[in-house]
């Protein structure tokens, strides 16, 4: 340890928000960027925002954590072209709310208003519709980047382009990302929800679909056997309607888990029909942006009642041609096993996928299941990712915790090929978090 | 109104700069990188819309830092309030250091905020302005860790107990804040023996009291009763205390 104080590594343990993945990290706050620098180049490290992605894709044992949420000023502001410089700490959140109180939005933010903006780079996140705005990736347009051999670099469309396009979904692999220019839109004043309920899930791909161009676009459905897919598509289109509304306090960046464990089936039970006579009516409401944007800030009770044993989303995306197939054999294998999931979401994709990142052109479902290491519950999950590799299917790197590498490469048959254009920019094998080291990254 | 803040670019200066911009404050920030400055003060201009000049100088290194930071300033400003906040300590600071680390340690903690203070007092006199510093809990009786810090920072305060006697409060206020342990980098992963405040907490309460007169006291206030403690402590029981 450097004897200079601001310097400093404190020992840390540091979870996934999932509760899959801890560790006892040393953990660096620099709060100027020549602390940022300070690191001897050829120390291990990782870069951290808010720490809440689902995997453990910010910290590692042994890996140097440099947490970066000193790094969370606005730098500048065109707001004749919607362009907003930020530092990578930044919070989805805060950038959003500033955005709104000047007319613009940033289209695709993850559920998570913490979740920082270099986080939401390094993972290539998707919003409320990535058919219609893709991926995080559309609405970049310059990088600041740093990297422990070379240094500072700037890279953008024009300059050092293939870092540029591998940051997204590099999982921190091209260096330490410190500040980012987005492009943003015109922001309406509100979005008109409509609620559509759907009988399974090949319903709600018909749903999604016929919506492809609302600005909101999900679903949520029933994960029990006996009414597999039974749920709702949320499909939000811009309004004018100004709403008077107090949006909710930002989700924790970690939510403490309940003593118990609150779903088990019972709890499930509860839970699924209460959302069925809740949301799964037709009907319509208007809803202030930000609080369209961050529904996960209702959701606290939900995350603490995953209990100590934590939870393990599976997320996979089916291209169309194989959707029907992929939807019968998935409502067979849990009429099968099973399994407790808690909640199924649904979003419609029309991209592709580049280097690591979840995009591509069908429908993803992300699947939540409490308490994933229980055999039974491991025993699905192996059962579904080999479902959904058999069917073409993508997996999510930053959701899903319990993919392993062998299971990763099955399912990218090119995954070396991607993996070494992603090395190149750290051929050193500097930059491990627990997700790259799970992986094979 | 222009209020500095010296050492400005984290910490409890950072704090402080962000919660006089959300007042509404034209600030001149004054640090040793003009990256962090720079940032800082594009930030609070876009956030709060208020006018944030910068000076990037080394405290430890500049003869005369309080010409660099009037030359920095606009002539016709008014300055109301200056903010000492720069401050500086090592781990090693346990009769381990040579002569140039000890002199770093008093340029910035000492020699710096004296000549600034100096150098500022005339403008600060027309403006019937405030003038902060900051002491810290480790000056309260001497140990054999962070020596020289807490030397100068008694030496800090010794400099304000001289400025409250020279000038009343309607003249100039003079307000001195004996530190406890904050939450910043300076105690990132030092193993306290009490919790640290956080410095936004510790920065609304400075500011709050800008306009409150004359007083040197702690903060948080319950360090108070710690340096009583400390002070009364027999002295064979105080030679052996380790934190």
């Amino acid at each position: 340890m450097s004897t200079v104080r601001g310097h400093a590594l404190a020992d840390c343990e540091l979870r996934s928000f999932d509760r899959s993945a801890v560790a006892r990290c040393p953990v660096q706050r620099p709060d100027r960027y020549r602390a940022l620098e300070a690191l001897p180049a050829d120390m291990p490290r990782i870069a951290r925002g808010s720490g809440v992605s689902y995997v453990g894709a910010s910290f590692a044992e042994g890996s140097v954590v440099q947490d970066l949420r000193a790094f969370d000023r606005l730098l500048a502001f065109d707001d004749t072209r919607g362009l907003l410089t930020v530092e990578a700490g930044a919070c989805i959140g805060d950038v959003v709310r500033f955005a709104l109180s000047r007319g613009w939005l940033l289209p695709v933010v993850p559920g998570h208003a913490r979740a920082t903006i270099g986080g939401c780079i390094a993972a290539d996140v998707h919003g409320k519709n990535p058919a219609r705005d893709g991926t995080f990736r559309r609405h970049v347009v310059a990088l600041e980047v740093f990297d422990p051999v070379h240094g500072w670099v700037a890279a953008n469309a024009h300059d050092e382009v293939q870092r540029f396009a591998a940051c997204f979904a590099g999982f921190g692999l091209p260096g330490v990302i410190a500040q980012a220019t987005l492009r943003l839109v015109r922001a309406p004043a509100a979005y008109a929800v409509r609620r559509m309920p759907v009988a399974n899930l090949v319903e709600a791909a018909e749903a999604l679909r016929a919506h492809a161009g609302a600005p909101v676009l999900y679903g949520w459905h029933d994960g029990r056997a006996r009414h597999f897919g039974r749920g709702v598509i949320r499909f939000g289109l811009e309004s004018q309607d100004a709403v008077r509304a107090r949006p909710l306090d930002d989700l924790p960046v970690a939510v403490p888990p309940w003593r118990f464990a609150a779903w088990n089936r019972a709890g499930i039970a509860v839970l699924d029909n209460w959302i069925h006579q809740r949301w799964c009516r037709p009907g319509s409401s208007t809803v202030d942006v930000a609080s369209a944007l961050f529904p996960l800030n209702g959701a606290r009770a939900y995350y603490a009642g995953f209990g100590a044993a934590g939870f393990a989303e599976a997320q996979w995306l089916i291209a169309h041609a194989r959707h029907a197939d992929f939807v019968a054999a998935l409502t067979d294998l849990v009429a099968r096993l099973r399994p407790r999931i808690s909640l199924i979401a649904s979003k419609l994709f029309a991209g592709h996928s580049e280097g690591l990142s979840f995009d591509g052109d069908g429908i993803a479902y992300a699947i939540q299941c409490p308490d994933p290491r229980a055999a039974g519950q491991r025993g699905f999950l192996e059962a579904l990712a080999d479902l959904a590799i058999a069917h073409g299917g993508l997996p999510n790197l930053i959701k899903d915790s319990t993919l392993d590498a062998a299971t990763v490469r099955r399912a990218w048959p090119d995954f070396e090929a991607r993996r070494a254009a992603l090395r190149a920019f750290d051929p050193a094998g500097l930059q491990q978090s627990e997700l790259t080291r799970r992986i094979g990254l | 109104m222009t209020a500095i803040v010296i050492g400005a670019s984290s910490g409890l200066g950072r704090a402080l700069a962000t919660e006089l911009a959300r007042r509404g404050r034209s600030l001149l920030l004054v640090a040793s990188d003009e990256r962090d400055l720079d940032a800082l003060a594009r930030d609070l201009g876009l956030r709060f819309g208020v006018d944030c000049g910068v000076l990037a100088i080394d405290l430890a290194g500049a003869p005369d830092p309080g010409a660099r930071v009037l030359a920095a300033l606009d002539p016709q400003a008014s300055v109301d309030a200056l903010l000492l906040v720069a401050g500086h300590s090592r781990a090693d600071d346990d009769f381990g250091l040579g002569a140039g680390a000890i002199g770093q340690l008093i340029a910035i903690n000492l020699h710096a905020p004296l000549a600034i203070a100096h150098a500022l007092l005339p403008r600060l006199l027309e403006a019937r302005g405030v003038l902060v510093g900051f002491g810290s809990i480790a000056a309260a009786r001497g140990r054999a860790r962070n020596v020289v810090y807490a030397t100068a920072k008694r030496g800090l305060e010794s400099f304000f107990e001289s400025l409250r006697q020279r000038h009343r409060p309607r003249e100039l206020r003079v307000q001195f804040h004996r530190l406890g342990f904050l939450r910043s980098n300076l105690t990132w992963g030092l193993r306290l023996p009490l919790p640290a405040a956080e410095p936004d907490a510790v920065a609304r309460r400075v500011v709050d009291a800008l306009d409150r007169g004359s007083f040197a006291r702690y903060e948080p206030r319950h360090w108070a009763l710690v340096a009583f403690v400390l002070r009364r402590l027999p002295w064979f029981l105080f030679r052996r205390m380790k934190d």
